[in-house]
């Protein structure tokens, strides 16, 4: 084991020597920046700027630097940070900027050092970082105990704002010709922007990978949440844990978390047709939260096949959540009517009887470690890969097609696809569903 | 692991520890692990059969099994002796048993081996093809691990 911390060490010793990042920092209103100095032309401290007239409030003006006339733009003013008045005739930080042709300047507070990093130490950024918006953001790295915010000046002064700015920089309008296709561009490319950025944020809010399985589905909803928060005025980001709950809302099988519908059950029965059952029937329900799926498939199988003997492995790495499982109670209204036969009064509400219970095997147990059951007729894993790493989808995906007899079904989320030579899609109504050749 | 066993192995070693060693026993959070890990110093084996087939491995370091067999013992224990191995065993026993019983009253069949106990420099433990429920208990003296590693019989 000491070896493998001493490797660690080693590494993260390499990671601090291999400098190939170097970043201008400054401080806006007490915090610390960065720019990638590749983007920057020079320092220097200027005052006295030109007023343009009916520009944007962080427009300051434009200047001459040196012969050629460039704009000048106030950070904190831009980031609704407080920018402290100044006398007419001090000077103030100015960082020039080289952004594709042409040349800009930023007044920040005060510009402090070049600081060299390893780019691999860069990390995503957290919104609770700094007062500004996320997106124009492009990682936080840690340098001798502070913080820094790198920011991503082509967002910040290369996209919507551009065409505003256009007015009070008349030095930068660009070929005429050129024009609408550049921005039809623009508009693509911060479109893609978004895109990439929210699923950046569905991995940090809320563990959902994007990757094949999903993506057809994340694709046509953030097209929908564009429209809708374009309507409504409000950020395409997800800002919060509660946007991306409600970005994924749509993504969750139906009565995820809770019993299945009737209309939900005649699917399932319509897919499980399908089975060639002799005697037993094994199932393997990775994922299985509280029990209530579990509970609402085995009543659905033993409809289905009332001669056969069922047993079901039921998995969670959520303790808290699976701890209730085994002794699930409920109300009688909470079950479709047909459930009502299988279920039994105890002491403190409604329960499954025995026979339905004593089919399941609710286990604390990690699925991508290994599973000790033998090969099983059906496995229902509905919204369990999209929230599992993408090496690990492939090999869970690997897992569940090793564990399926020839000829089992695999049921996922309705959202999830799988493009596999394994199986042939048997997708009925509601239930999303492959068979295994 | 099923949910169901859970609970008496965490109980066991609650009553169990508390009682013999008359303090307050705290409790880490359980986890699952797969891969090997590295033994403390001390571990004790207690064998599992019946309706699964597995053990239990309660692992901790030197220092923490003397101050444990000095208390049981109600004499200062300096090195590791019969005494102390014997008292460590013991204990281990005692936990396994009880959640044995426990476990029984709710209807699962297990019965369990002689307890084992092995000392040692720089051990790793390995569990092939099972997952072990790991369950941290803080003592006065120091950690003690418990590690479940149980699966049903086929």
């Amino acid at each position: 084991m000491s070896t493998i911390s001493d490797e660690l060490k080693q590494e993260e010793a390499e990671k601090v020597e291999n400098i190939d990042y170097k970043m201008v920092t400054f401080s806006l209103s007490g915090k610390d920046y960065g720019i990638d100095i590749m983007k920057v032309k020079e320092i220097s401290k200027a005052k006295r700027f030109t007023f343009v007239p009916n520009a944007d409030p962080y427009v300051r003006g434009v200047y001459n630097l040196r012969g050629d006339i460039i704009s000048i733009i106030d950070l904190r003013i831009m980031f609704n940070l407080p920018a402290p008045k100044q006398e007419e005739n001090t000077f103030e930080d100015m960082i020039i900027l080289r952004l594709d042709d042409y040349l800009i300047g930023v007044i920040v507070d005060s510009i402090d050092k070049v600081v060299g990093i390893n780019s691999e130490t860069i990390q995503p950024p957290h919104p609770i970082f700094g007062d500004i918006n996320i997106k124009f953001i492009k990682g936080v790295v840690e340098n001798e105990g502070r913080l820094y915010l790198i920011l991503d000046v082509e967002k910040i002064l290369g996209d919507s704002s551009r065409e505003e700015e256009v007015s009070g920089r008349p030095q930068l309008v660009k070929e005429p010709d050129m024009q609408p296709e550049a921005e039809q561009d623009e508009a693509e490319k911060a479109g893609e922007a978004d895109y990439a950025f929210v699923v950046e944020n569905l991995l940090t809010f809320r563990g959902f990978h994007v990757t094949e399985f999903n993506r057809t589905w994340v694709r046509s909803r953030f097209e929908e949440w564009r429209q809708q928060r374009l309507k409504e005025g409000a950020e395409i980001q997800l800002q919060e844990e509660e946007d991306a709950d409600r970005f994924l809302q749509p993504f969750y099988s139906p009565y995820s978390g809770g019993f299945w519908g009737g209309d939900y059950c005649s699917s399932v029965k319509e897919v499980v047709k399908q089975l060639e059952v002799q005697g037993n029937i094994m199932v393997w329900d990775p994922g299985c939260g509280a029990g209530y799926e579990t509970y609402s498939l085995a009543v659905t199988l033993r409809q289905s096949f009332p001669n056969s003997q069922l047993k079901i492995w039921a998995h969670d790495n959520d303790l808290l959540n699976i701890s209730t499982a085994p002794n699930l109670l409920f109300k009688s209204t909470d079950v479709p009517e047909d459930f009502i036969d299988y279920t039994v009064e105890g002491k403190n509400g409604l329960q499954f009887n025995k026979e339905i219970r004593d089919a399941i095997f609710f286990e604390f147990h990690n699925v991508l470690h290994s599973n000790p059951f033998p090969e099983v007729d059906l496995v229902v894993a509905r919204d369990v890969l999209s929230f599992q790493k993408e090496n690990e989808q492939a090999a869970l995906t690997q897992e569940f097609a090793d564990k399926l007899k020839p000829g089992g079904v695999l049921i996922l989320g309705k959202n999830e696809e799988l493009f596999s030579d394994a199986f042939d899609d048997i997708s009925s109504g509601m239930v999303r569903a492959y068979k295994k050749r | 692991m099923r949910v169901e066993y859970i609970n008496p192995f965490v109980e066991a070693a609650f009553n169990v520890l508390r009682e013999v060693l008359n303090e307050e026993v705290k409790r880490g959070e359980l986890f699952l692990k797969s891969t090997s890990q590295p033994v403390l110093g001390v571990a004790v084996i207690v064998g599992l059969t019946g309706d699964v087939e597995g053990r239990v491995l309660f692992d901790m370091k030197k220092e923490v099994a003397l101050a444990i067999a000095s208390q049981m013992n109600g004499e200062e224990l300096a090195t590791m002796d019969d005494l102390a191995k014997a008292t460590i065993s013991e204990l281990a026993n005692m936990i396994t048993g009880q959640a044995v019983t426990k476990l029984h009253d709710l209807g699962f069949k297990f019965d369990l081996t002689p307890p084992a106990i092995i000392t040692g420099e720089n051990m790793e433990v390995s569990n092939t093809g099972v997952e072990a429920l790991i369950v941290p208990v803080e003592l006065q003296a120091g950690k003690i691990e418990i590690n479940v590693a149980v699966r049903e019989r086929a």
